[in-house]
C-alpha cells in the first residue's frame, strides 16, 4: 500500500483533501485484493470525514469496519465518538469527545485542527441564531470556560452585562463577492431581450 | 496447431486497426465452439495475450472462461483477472462486442459477491462504466451494478460521483428504473432529498406496459421522502405518468404508506407517532423504518416552519407549546438546529426567551447567484436543443410516419381545408 499521497497531504496540512486521498485510496488497495482492513488507517479516515462535515459519509464508513477493529482499536472508537455527537447535534458533547481521549501524534494535528474549525463554526452560527446568549452556553458552543469565552467574544465586538449574565451578539458584516463580470450581465440581458423579442 | 491455438494467433494478429478488429469480431463470433470445448484451457492461453492491445480477444475468451457456477477459489483466482482486464482494456475494441463486456461485468459483480468484498468491484467496475459509454449521457447496464456495488460496499459518495450526469441514452428500460431507485437510495443516504426525490420520481412516472416491483418500492420511498423534504405528499401523479402506474401505484402503497402521508397532514405528532408505533412491523419489512423515523421527527420542523408564516416574533414557551415539545430549551435547540441547515431564518433572544423571525436575506445580486442563474439557463438552453432535434428525428422516423400518416387517412378530405367555406363571402 503506497501512502505517500496521504503522508504528504497530512504534512502539508491540507486537511480538506484527506477525504478524497482515503476514499480512493481504500478502493485501489480493496480492487488490487490487498486484505487491507488491519492496517488501514481507519481513524484518520473516519476524522477525514468530519472535518470536512461529510458526517454521513463517516457514519457509512464507521458501519464498514470490521467488528475486530472496532474492539482493537480504542482510537477509532474515539473518532467515533466525535461524529456521534455531531449526529445527535450535541454541539458541546463534541469539545468533551476530543478532550476525552489521548490522540495518537498521528492524528493530533488533525484533532487540532478539526476543533478549531468547529470553534469557528460554532460561533458563526452563535453570531446568525442568537441576539442574546448567556454566558454559560456560549462558553459550551465554545467549547471554552466561561471566562475564556468571554474573551473570545469580547474580542469580537460583542457585549457582556455583567449582572445578568448575558451576552448581546454583535452580527457580522457579511462580505460577498460583488464585482461582477460584465460579460456574464451581457449575457443575462441578451436572453431577455431575445425572450421579450 | 489446434483450434484454440489458431484463435489466439489470429487475435495476435488482427487487433490493430479498426478494421481488423471488425474481422476478428466475425471470427470470434464463430468460435464459440472451439471456445466451449476448451473451456478448462482457456486460463493458460490468456497469458500469451495482452488485455491492453488484445482487448476484444482477451474478452471473448475471458468471458467464456467465467461461464457456469465457480467455488470460492477459483473466484480468488479470476476477480484480480477481471479486475486487470477492466482497468487496462482499450475502450473502442471493447465497445465492439458490448453483450459480451457486460456478461463480464456482471459475472465480476457476482464473484466479488461471492467473495463478500463488494468494495473490491467498486474502482473496476467505474472504469468500466466510464469505457462502455459514448458519452456521460449514455446510461450502461453497468450504471445499476455499479451503484448496486456501492450500496453494498457503503462507498455512497463514489456511488454519488456518477448521478449528477445528465442521462439521455437508455439501452433497456430496466437499467434506468434500477438505476433511478438505487441511485435514490445512495441520495437519501447521503441526505441529498432533492436529488433523490428527483430520482424515485424518474422511476414512478417512467413508461411501463405493467406495474413492477421496483416502481412500487420507489413509490413508498417517494412517499416517505416527499414528507421529510417538502412536508407534505401529491397522491396526484403528473399526466405524463404511465396509466400502469397512476390506476396501481396507490393501491399497492395504500397501507401504511399513503394513511402515512394522510396522518402527517393532520401536523398532530401524538397520531403520527402512535400510527407508526402499530405498523412498525411493515415498515421494517419494507427497509423503511430508518425513513418513517425521518418523517417523523421532521413534523417538528414542519410546524415549526408553518408557524414562521404567521407570526414575526414568538416565545420559545409558545414554540414548545403549539408543536409540543417538552420544555423552551427543547425549542431553542429545534430552532437553532433549524437555522444551522438553513431551514429557516430566525435570531434567538435567550434574555427575553423570544424568537424573531426574518426574511430570506438572499438578494439576488452576488455574483455567484448570477452563477448559478446563469448556468441554469445554459442547461435550460441544452436540454431544449435537445428536445427539437428528438422531434426532429422522430418526425423523420418511417414507423412513426406510417403510423401517423394512417391515422390522417380516417379524416375527410375537407378537413384539411385551410380556407373555412363560410368566411369566403
Amino acid at each position: 500500500m503506497d501512502f505517500s499521497s496521504l503522508t504528504a497531504a497530512l504534512a502539508s496540512k491540507s486537511y480538506e483533501k484527506v477525504a478524497d486521498i482515503c476514499d480512493n485510496l481504500i478502493l485501489q488497495v480493496a480492487a488490487e485484493g490487498y486484505a487491507y482492513q488491519e492496517e488501514w488507517p481507519y481513524a484518520i479516515h473516519l476524522l477525514s470525514h468530519i472535518y470536512i462535515d461529510d458526517i454521513n459519509s463517516a457514519r457509512f464508513l464507521w458501519k464498514s469496519i470490521p467488528p475486530s477493529i472496532k474492539e482493537n482499536q480504542p482510537e477509532v472508537n474515539a473518532v467515533w465518538k466525535i461524529g456521534q455527537k455531531l449526529w445527535t447535534r450535541d454541539y458541546g458533547g463534541v469539545y468533551e469527545a476530543i478532550r476525552r481521549f489521548d490522540w495518537s501524534q498521528e492524528l493530533q494535528g488533525l484533532v487540532t485542527a478539526f476543533s478549531e474549525l468547529y470553534t469557528k463554526k460554532m460561533f458563526h452560527l452563535l453570531c446568525s441564531a442568537y441576539s442574546t446568549i448567556s454566558v454559560q452556553d456560549t462558553a459550551l458552543f465554545l467549547g471554552m470556560n466561561e471566562d475564556d469565552a468571554t474573551n473570545y467574544v469580547l474580542q469580537q465586538g460583542w457585549a457582556v452585562d455583567p449582572a445578568s449574565l448575558m451576552l448581546t451578539v454583535k452580527k457580522q458584516p457579511t462580505m460577498t463577492e460583488q464585482k461582477l463580470d460584465p460579460s456574464k450581465l451581457q449575457r443575462l440581458t441578451e436572453y431577455v431581450f431575445h425572450l421579450e423579442h | 496447431m489446434g483450434p484454440l491455438e489458431a484463435l489466439v494467433a489470429q487475435i495476435q494478429a488482427l487487433s490493430g486497426s479498426a478494421g481488423d478488429v471488425s474481422r476478428l469480431h466475425s471470427i470470434l463470433k464463430q468460435a464459440d465452439d472451439t471456445l466451449r470445448i476448451e473451456s478448462t484451457r482457456l486460463s493458460s492461453v490468456l497469458s500469451q495475450l495482452d488485455p491492453a492491445s488484445h482487448s476484444l480477444g482477451f474478452l471473448y475468451i475471458l468471458e467464456a472462461s467465467t461461464g457456469g457456477s465457480i467455488s470460492k477459489e477459483q473466484a480468488d483466482i479470476i476477480v484480480p483477472l477481471i479486475t486487470k482486464f477492466l482497468n487496462a482494456c482499450n475502450a473502442e475494441q471493447i465497445r465492439v462486442a458490448p453483450d459480451k463486456f457486460i456478461s463480464l461485468c456482471k459475472r465480476f459483480k457476482d464473484q466479488v459477491m461471492l467473495l463478500e468484498a463488494p468494495i473490491r468491484a467498486v474502482a473496476p467496475m467505474l472504469a468500466a462504466l466510464r469505457k462502455l459509454q459514448t458519452s456521460t449521457e449514455h446510461l450502461t447496464p453497468i450504471h445499476p451494478e455499479f451503484l448496486l456495488l456501492c450500496l453494498l460496499a457503503k462507498c455512497y459518495k463514489t456511488g454519488l460521483s456518477i448521478l449528477y450526469d445528465d442521462i439521455f441514452q437508455v439501452d433497456q428500460p430496466k437499467d434506468l428504473f434500477l438505476y433511478c431507485y438505487y441511485g435514490g437510495m445512495i441520495c437519501i443516504g447521503q441526505k441529498r432529498y432533492e436529488k433523490a426525490l428527483e430520482l424515485l420520481h424518474n422511476v414512478v412516472t417512467a413508461p411501463m406496459p405493467t406495474i413492477n416491483a421496483i416502481a412500487v418500492e420507489a413509490y413508498k420511498k417517494y412517499i416517505l421522502v416527499s414528507l421529510i423534504h417538502h412536508g407534505q405528499f401529491s397522491i396526484s401523479l403528473p399526466k405524463y405518468a404511465s396509466s400502469v402506474a397512476q390506476r396501481n401505484l396507490k393501491n399497492f402503497c395504500q397501507e401504511p404508506y399513503i394513511e402515512l402521508a394522510n396522518s402527517y397532514s393532520t401536523g398532530k405528532i401524538a397520531e403520527l407517532e402512535a400510527y407508526v408505533k402499530t405498523n412498525t412491523e411493515k415498515f421494517e419489512t419494507d427497509n423503511n423504518l430508518g425513513l418513517v423515523k425521518q418523517v417523523v421527527s421532521s413534523m417538528y420542523k414542519r410546524n415549526i416552519q408553518r408557524l414562521t408564516q404567521t407570526y414575526l416574533t414568538l416565545s420559545l414557551q409558545d414554540i414548545a407549546n403549539t408543536v409540543q415539545l417538552n420544555s423552551p430549551k427543547e425549542a431553542e435547540m429545534h430552532v437553532l438546529q433549524m437555522i444551522q441547515d438553513g431551514q429557516i431564518y430566525a435570531t434567538i433572544n435567550q434574555k427575553d426567551g423570544m424568537v424573531r423571525f426574518l426574511e430570506d436575506p438572499e438578494q439576488y445580486k452576488t455574483c455567484a447567484m448570477i452563477e448559478q442563474i446563469d448556468s441554469s439557463i445554459q442547461r435550460m438552453m441544452a436540454l431544449s436543443r435537445k428536445i427539437t432535434a428528438m422531434d426532429e428525428q422522430i418526425s423523420c422516423d418511417q414507423l412513426y410516419l406510417s403510423k401517423a400518416g394512417r391515422e390522417r387517412q380516417r379524416y375527410d378530405f375537407d378537413d384539411f381545408d385551410t380556407v373555412p367555406q363560410r368566411f369566403t363571402i
